[in-house]
């Protein structure tokens, strides 16, 4: 079995798939109060001429990316830097893929590091975001 | 007295917005808000560490800003059809489930672009700072967290 003692350079981090969905979109509107009806009216959307499924929002586009490195990492807490840069958009009823793979392993203050290379791609289509992500590995004794 | 001439933001420098502080305010990690966002991620809501994306929703909800407010700063609104450009969140420590945080923010770069195909757009970067409460930096106590963001204005009349 394959521990965070072992990971090194183009170790690949287990991807995270699920499908987006609508109704938990509504959900982050509301706790975001964003106004914005792409995310959750489509009679909104037919008019702008848009797709008629809703637009999923940034935050939770970004949160599924965090969700793969705090799972691989062991926790929440390990999560110390994260960079993306929105290249387009998902939609509900999408399957997506998070997925990472280790770029460099360093040993800081903190404890040892892995930088990652990550992204999100819509599964048989384009890839709405991509970045890098520091995590901790091991606390520094 | 005829009205002003309005403003035309192809025409406009807005380096002078860099610098501008938002009027910031606090953000509680309550544990409904914790869970539910958790559960919209279709992640473990019952996990004590909150989500790090929280970190970015915090500092939005704390910055004494709306959007629309946001937007108007820059002669723009959400008609124009604002985007995300990029992101970044630093954590110094953890999110911790029930703490308010002290948010403050302010725009840190605005830089006018002309795409090929999208024309004319101005990128304005902001960071949101997360502290704890107490003496400290910021009004606050530990840098907790800070958040840069870019959002991309298109300005299509140029």
């Amino acid at each position: 079995m394959t521990t965070l003692a072992d990971v090194e350079v183009g170790t690949v981090i287990p991807p995270l798939e699920l499908v987006v969905d609508g109704e938990k979109m509504k959900v982050m509107a509301a706790l975001l109060a964003d106004p914005n009806p792409i995310h959750f009216d489509t009679r909104a959307l037919a008019a702008l001429g848009m797709d008629e499924r809703p637009v999923n929002q940034g935050p939770l586009n970004m949160g599924y990316l965090q969700t793969m490195l705090a799972r691989w990492a062991g926790g929440r807490d390990r999560l110390l830097t994260f960079r993306v840069r929105f290249r387009g958009n998902v939609l509900a009823g999408d399957t997506v893929r998070a997925q990472g793979t280790v770029a460099e392993v360093r040993d800081t203050q903190r404890g040892r590091v892995a930088t990652c290379d990550i992204s999100l791609e819509v599964v048989g289509g384009d890839v709405a975001l991509s970045g890098t992500a520091d995590v901790l590995l091991e606390e520094a004794p | 007295m005829s009205d002003p001439s309005p403003i035309d933001p192809t025409d406009t420098d807005y380096a002078d917005r860099v610098g501008r502080e938002f009027p910031g305010g606090e953000y509680t990690l309550a544990p409904w808000r914790t869970w539910l966002v958790a559960d919209t991620l279709l992640d473990d809501p019952w996990d004590e560490v909150p989500h790090p994306v929280l970190a970015w929703m915090a500092g939005v909800a704390g910055s004494g800003l709306t959007w629309d407010d946001l937007f108007a700063w820059f002669d723009a609104s959400a008609e124009d059809g604002p985007m995300f450009g990029e992101h970044e969140t630093t954590l110094h420590r953890p999110l911790e489930g029930g703490a308010t945080y002290k948010v403050s923010g302010r725009i840190v770069s605005v830089e006018r672009k002309v795409g090929r195909r999208a024309g004319a757009m101005d990128v304005v970067g902001y960071e949101l700072d997360l502290h704890l409460p107490g003496a400290g930096g910021n009004g606050g106590g530990e840098h907790v967290a800070r958040c840069y963001n870019s959002i991309v204005f298109p300005r299509r009349s140029a």
